[in-house]
């Protein structure tokens, strides 16, 4: 069933980096990121590669599932290698030239590290949402935000934007399915036909699917009037996010390899 | 003085339109949906309203807890008008509500996150959040789902949560709009349960809104509306027993009162005032000369 899907891909667990506060994951994750285009060779970028690839033994997650994470960006890596395969211009001899195809040996070496880039920059943006609940997600993330409150930006309306849509994902995939099921009972055929004609068979769906969504968002503020709530100000929370020594220990063991990281680019 | 502290919720002559307005903000069509309403409900009551679809009583309830500001009139609750935008959200924790659709009015994507939402919105400290969110959970017999996800529950269920997160702000008076109409029978017993535990352990103030008969029968006291206006307000074996008024205006009365005046209509003695089976079963047995089992 449609219902059955999961949101964000989170998978509970007890490890390390699941117990981590998760405003630390998020910073740590951008500097993981960051690192990643700083590394210039092969050294630096199979140590990158191998800190995520441990952290995935430490949050207990399996293999399988990380490469589930790759399965849709497996064009863009494969249109990325063939690109940077075909149209680097090395020194000294190609070591293929037939026809239109010259490949020459730095071609093969920035395409592969491209690929062994884009696959540890999924691998490692995966690992925040496969240990980090998307409601703690949106808590960090209104946490980390809150500075530029100063500055005017709705921060406290963001998040709690983003923690209605998250509850409200399954609810409408459900009305979608039931939707699809009563237009189908009624004779509509929306899997048959051209592009065209299938995109003209989601009309009867999405009109439906949009005025319902229209009643539930007007009934779910008067709800929630009705449980006093009044925008950000003065509110508290149920979860507190602390930091704890966990947090600043990793935090370290990041920077390290980060470090590692740039002054590899210098030595070698 | 007496008078304000006893009753929770008190109207006077109350009256409220729906107006549509041309582009240039003038009036083309108002509606008058409630019609000089006087009301006083007690601490600690649990009424029951009834009424016909569109006869004004969800439109009632929604000015039970300043949702909706009456064009005439006056509500007060505690002795506080309902109009008065400093105090609204003494109001609002004071008078809780429970709208129908069960998915309509839980906002967070885990169970105990929505019933602090309420407390979050007061700016009660954590721990003290904690606490009472544990305590409304237990109460709803919810405790053991607080860390499942709203959908993965079953209407009841939802329905309860969402009673959970209105008595975790701990009102005195909770006014529930047809809480039970999009429910199966099972949900519909479970939340029924809720309420009454709520109104006999806590005493907790209910007005219950519903088209179901045999729950309305189950109240102290039942507020029966038409067009607007109240127009009977009696407990539940008195209202019940004037079958014809109650037909007139398209309601029905429960099963067994039903019963009982069709056979009354057939000549045969039985009291009009039954509105339980075992009441009416008694009755029965007692036609037949035997006794209780």
């Amino acid at each position: 069933m449609l219902k059955d899907i999961t949101i964000g891909q989170y998978f509970p667990g007890n490890s390390i980096i699941h117990r981590m506060d998760s405003r630390f994951k998020i910073v740590l994750d951008i500097i993981y990121v960051i690192m990643l285009f700083v590394a210039q060779n092969f050294m630096g970028l199979a140590v990158a590669a191998i800190f995520i690839f441990m952290a995935y033994g430490v949050a207990n997650i399996k293999f399988r599932l990380m490469l589930k994470s790759l399965k849709p960006i497996v064009p863009i890596v494969i249109f990325t290698a063939v690109l940077n395969l075909f149209f680097i211009k090395g020194e000294g001899n190609p070591l293929v030239d037939w026809w239109i195809f010259t490949i020459y040996w730095e071609g093969i070496e920035t395409s592969l590290f491209m690929m062994i880039r884009i696959i540890c920059l999924i691998v490692g943006m995966s690992l925040l949402t496969y240990t980090t609940s998307p409601i703690i997600l949106t808590d960090a993330i209104e946490s980390l935000l809150s500075p530029l409150k100063k500055l005017h930006f709705p921060v406290h309306e963001l998040a709690m934007m983003m923690t209605i849509a998250l509850r409200f994902i399954p609810t409408l995939i459900e009305e979608t399915d039931k939707i699809m099921m009563a237009q189908k009972a009624r004779g509509a055929s929306l899997d048959t036909g051209g592009l065209m004609k299938k995109a003209k068979a989601l009309v009867p769906i999405l009109i439906p699917l949009f005025v319902s969504a229209f009643k539930r968002a007007n009934e779910l503020a008067m709800a929630m009037e009705c449980r006093c709530y009044r925008g950000g100000e003065g509110r508290t929370r149920l979860r507190q996010l602390k930091a704890s020594p966990i947090d600043f220990a990793v935090t370290a063991l990041v920077l390290t390899v980060f470090g590692f990281v740039i002054v590899n680019n210098f030595i070698f | 003085m007496i008078g304000d502290i006893v009753n929770i919720i008190e109207t006077k002559d109350l009256e409220f339109e729906y107006q549509t307005l041309d582009d240039d903000g003038k009036v083309i069509e108002s509606n008058k949906v409630l019609k000089g309403i006087n009301l006083t409900i007690p601490k600690g009551q649990f009424v029951a309203v009834l009424g016909h679809n569109g006869c004004g009583k969800s439109t009632l309830a929604k000015h039970f807890n300043g949702i909706l500001v009456g064009s005439k009139g006056k509500v007060f609750v505690n002795g506080i008008d309902t109009a008065d935008d400093d105090k609204i959200y003494d109001v609002r924790q004071n008078v809780g509500m429970v709208f129908q659709n069960p998915d309509n009015q839980l906002v967070a994507t885990i169970v105990e996150e929505d019933v602090a939402f309420a407390l979050e919105n007061l700016g009660v400290p954590p721990k003290e959040i904690r606490r009472r969110v544990d305590e409304a959970l237990n109460t709803v017999d919810m405790y053991k789902y607080r860390e499942h996800s709203p959908h993965q529950l079953s209407g009841g269920q939802k329905q309860r949560i969402a009673i959970a997160g209105v008595i975790a702000m701990e009102p005195d008076c909770i006014v529930l709009d047809e809480p039970t109409a999009m429910l199966d029978p099972k949900g519909r017993k479970e939340v029924m349960a809720t309420i009454k535990k709520l109104n006999r352990e806590k005493g907790i103030t209910i007005v219950f809104i519903t088209h179901y008969m045999e729950e309305a029968a189950q109240a102290e006291r039942v507020i029966v509306m038409d067009k607007g206006r109240v127009i009977m307000d009696d407990e539940p074996k008195k209202i019940f027993s004037r079958v014809e008024e109650l037909k007139a205006v398209g309601l029905d009365v429960p099963q067994v009162t039903e019963l009982c005046y069709e056979l009354r209509k057939e000549g045969i003695d039985i009291p009009q005032d039954i509105i339980t089976e075992q009441d009416c079963m008694e009755h029965i047995l007692k036609l037949f000369g035997k006794d209780v089992l």
